[in-house]
């Protein structure tokens, strides 16, 4: 039987492995439920991008689908594996649209837990995308401190929850854990370590010129277009728009948490850094108030496996921007609907937009930026305008391209793009319209 | 501030350069996981009753209920069941252990559960005779 | 209720149809096809509410329901209009909210819903290429997971 586009395109990536071996170890998320692959299709004019087509959905999981035939309780822990940064955020948000529907109340207590767990992993978050920008922008060094001090929040969390990652302390009105005894002072100590050196690595962007050269300038989008394509999270703050969730309908205990909401509005690169960075410091803060104050009272309350009919929808905050979930019941033990839409999801015009004008040594970082819930792109197809060629890069030749474009010194000789194109594998005559 | 080459990175370099490494030895020395931490999943066969409660509630659809006969009750025959559990495709989430009413069930702390054989992972100590 | 979504239940009378307030912020109001286009234009543009946060199908039986979901300060509203299962055709908002224009494609391939005057519209966001004709769209309550799974030739692996 021919061959389908699916399998044209592996049959591409082996003869691409074949070629340069030791390029594709994939920089690979180290959490597997972490990302998912997108593939883009870039048409160049020389070495600018034009027009950006994108194709997602390689690790469509059909999880809408299977959440009609699992009982309410079970979804829970199927919508915190949506991604593994954002896991808690994905069940609070879930559990709050059906908490609703069964008219209990959430306890005090829970709320404030909620909330110290949901900034944790806020901080975590970010430093794991500061860590990924350094090395896309080919300073490896900053990854590794950056990752190294990712371990502290960690180690909170896996005291607090007994998971690194998939925290699974949500439940239905309330947690599913108590605080442990004895934790605060440890809390406050390994926060005030965390926003020190977030003001150190303020002072390493700010000032190191690896850091700058790649990162000062690009990634332009006017406030108009990110507002009319419904940007969120940090893509919308980033050029001015307080949008915030936390801020514009608190939910668990941000109306009584003291909320820093971040903005700038340099709109580049740059100040998204600095903006996360700042976000940094400002969620450590949250953490620091809502151990020193953590209410008395129960943590849960118990709610029955029948939840009455209606619909209810909820939104909350993720490290990327803003989580929706929309859930309808028919009064069973299973939901009739459930919608989930992801930030990188509402990003994605946006982004595309951002991508729009830039030069191709800048892609990696351009899309690194946006904090994409996906594999870093691990194929994307190129078409240039000017010689009608197109070809094929694994996200690891786009990074060693982007590094020899800025910083030529290291690589053995400046190369061409032509060079470069010439030597891949998949490189071919197509007309725009095949493409 | 003024831009630089190498500026405010080289006192860090110099810092961990002097300090001993942040990587853990495992697997060469043994590691200390928390009070809390969600390791593999281990059943008392004592306390079980067989009331599937489990069996309902586990998300992974890990835990399936085995006849193992009839006993006498009074004038009655009840089914005796108990649990099997594949712990291949546990998620380590502990709804089992918050809905068991005899408290039968406890997540250890034992990670190390690797194994190239998936029979290793089959937990039949509860339908053991 | 804000001021907003008070005055958009006037406008709302005005039209024809009724706003319904669910729980806790949250209005729903359902809308024609025909009117459709006008009212959300009303929201956007005289009542500023920018942010569309996503559209969810749903299967009601005989229709699809399309659900537009609004968002403004602490308020939700949520704008619904139906369309036939036999002819799922339906006007597309991509004019007004440019950010629709993923969420519509996705509906495209998850429902078999054609939305008129969306650019990519017969392009697949979420399917494969190879994705069979004649299996229903994944999301209809008469599309089952072993039906696709058979068809496309996957194994699973532990029942």
């Amino acid at each position: 039987m021919s061959a389908t586009p699916d399998q044209q395109r592996r049959e591409e990536s082996a003869g691409l492995m074949e070629y340069s071996a030791e390029s594709l170890v994939p920089f690979g998320p180290i959490h597997p439920a972490l990302k998912e692959p997108e593939y883009f299709k870039l048409v160049l004019e020389g070495e600018r991008i034009i027009d950006v087509i994108p194709r997602i959905g390689y690790v469509h999981r059909g999880l809408e689908k299977a959440a009609e035939s699992r009982p309410w309780v079970q979804n829970m822990y199927m919508f915190e594996r949506t991604c593994g940064i954002c896991s808690f955020v994905h069940s609070l948000c879930y559990g709050q649209a059906v908490e609703e529907l069964t008219m209990f109340q959430v306890p005090r207590r829970a709320k404030f837990i909620r909330t110290i767990i949901a900034e944790m992993e806020r901080i975590h978050s970010h430093l794991l995308w500061v860590g990924l920008m350094g090395h896309w922008a080919g300073f490896d060094t900053l990854f590794m401190w950056v990752w190294n001090d990712r371990e502290v929040v960690l180690d909170l969390v896996e005291a607090i929850a007994g998971n690194r990652v998939h925290k699974s302390m949500n439940a239905f009105c309330g947690v599913r854990r108590d605080m442990p005894e004895n934790m605060e002072e440890r809390i406050v100590e390994r926060m005030k370590f965390l926003t020190d050196r977030a003001r150190y690595y303020r002072e390493i962007i700010d000032t190191e010129e690896t850091m700058l050269k790649r990162t000062e300038n690009i990634g332009r989008v006017s406030a108009e277009t990110a507002e009319k394509l419904c940007a969120v999270g940090p893509m919308a703050r980033y050029v001015g728009l307080r949008r915030d969730v936390r801020l514009n309908d608190p939910y668990a205990a941000y109306d009584e948490v003291p909320l820093d909401v971040v903005t700038t509005t340099d709109g580049d690169v740059h100040a998204l850094l600095r903006l996360r960075l700042d976000e940094l410091v400002a969620s450590a803060n949250m953490v620091t108030y809502a151990v020193q104050n953590l209410p008395d009272g129960p943590i849960r309350v118990k709610v029955p496996p029948i939840i009455p009919a209606g619909e209810h929808s909820s939104h909350c905050e993720a490290p990327r921007g803003e989580i929706f979930y929309y859930v309808k019941s028919s009064g069973g033990r299973t939901p009739e609907r459930v919608k989930s839409r992801q930030p990188t999801m509402a990003n994605l015009p946006t982004a595309l937009e951002m991508l729009k004008g830039q030069t191709l040594a800048d892609i990696p970082v351009v899309l690194t930026a946006i904090d994409p819930c996906f594999g870093c792109m691990d194929r994307m197809s190129f078409y240039d305008t000017e010689t009608n060629r197109k070809w094929t890069w694994s996200g690891e030749e786009l990074r060693q391209f982007g590094i020899n474009y800025y910083f030529p010194e290291r690589a053995k000789r400046k190369p061409a793009l032509a060079d470069l194109v010439g030597r891949s594998a998949s490189v071919e005559q197509c007309s725009r319209e095949e493409f | 501030m003024p831009r630089r080459t190498a500026g405010a990175a080289v006192p860090e370099m110099f810092r961990f350069m002097l300090e001993k490494p942040t990587t853990e030895a495992y697997p060469f020395k043994p590691i200390q996981v928390p009070e809390r931490f969600r390791g593999k999943l281990d059943i008392d066969p004592a306390k079980c009753t067989g009331c599937q409660v489990c069996s309902l509630v586990c998300p992974a659809s890990v835990i399936t209920m085995v006849d193992l006969g009839t006993r006498k009750v009074g004038d009655r025959e009840l089914k005796v069941r108990r649990p099997l559990f594949d712990l291949s495709s546990c998620i380590y989430c502990g709804e089992c252990v918050d809905n068991c009413a005899f408290n039968a069930l406890e997540l250890t702390k034992q990670f190390e559960v690797a194994t190239p054989n998936k029979a290793d992972l089959m937990m039949r100590k509860a339908i053991a005779k | 209720m804000s001021e907003t979504v008070t005055r958009l239940g006037g406008y709302a009378e005005e039209v024809g149809t009724k706003l319904t307030t669910l729980r806790k912020n949250e209005s729903i109001v359902e809308v024609g096809q025909d009117n459709l286009k006008t009212f959300v234009s009303h929201l956007v543009n005289d009542l500023h509410v920018h942010h569309l946060m996503t559209i969810t199908g749903l299967d009601l039986g005989q229709n699809l329901g399309i659900t537009y979901h609004f968002s403004m300060e602490r308020d939700t509203i949520h704008v619904r209009t139906l369309v036939p299962k036999t002819k799922p055709v339906a006007v597309s908002i991509v004019d007004i909210v440019p950010g629709s224009i993923l969420y519509e494609m996705e509906l495209h391939d998850m429902f078999g819903i054609e939305f008129v005057g969306n650019p990519w519209k017969d392009q697949k966001l979420l399917l494969p290429d190879d994705w069979p004709n004649d299996l229903p769209p994944p999301l209809l309550k008469s599309s089952k997971a072993d039906q696709i799974r058979k068809r496309l030739g996957l194994e699973v692996a532990k029942q």
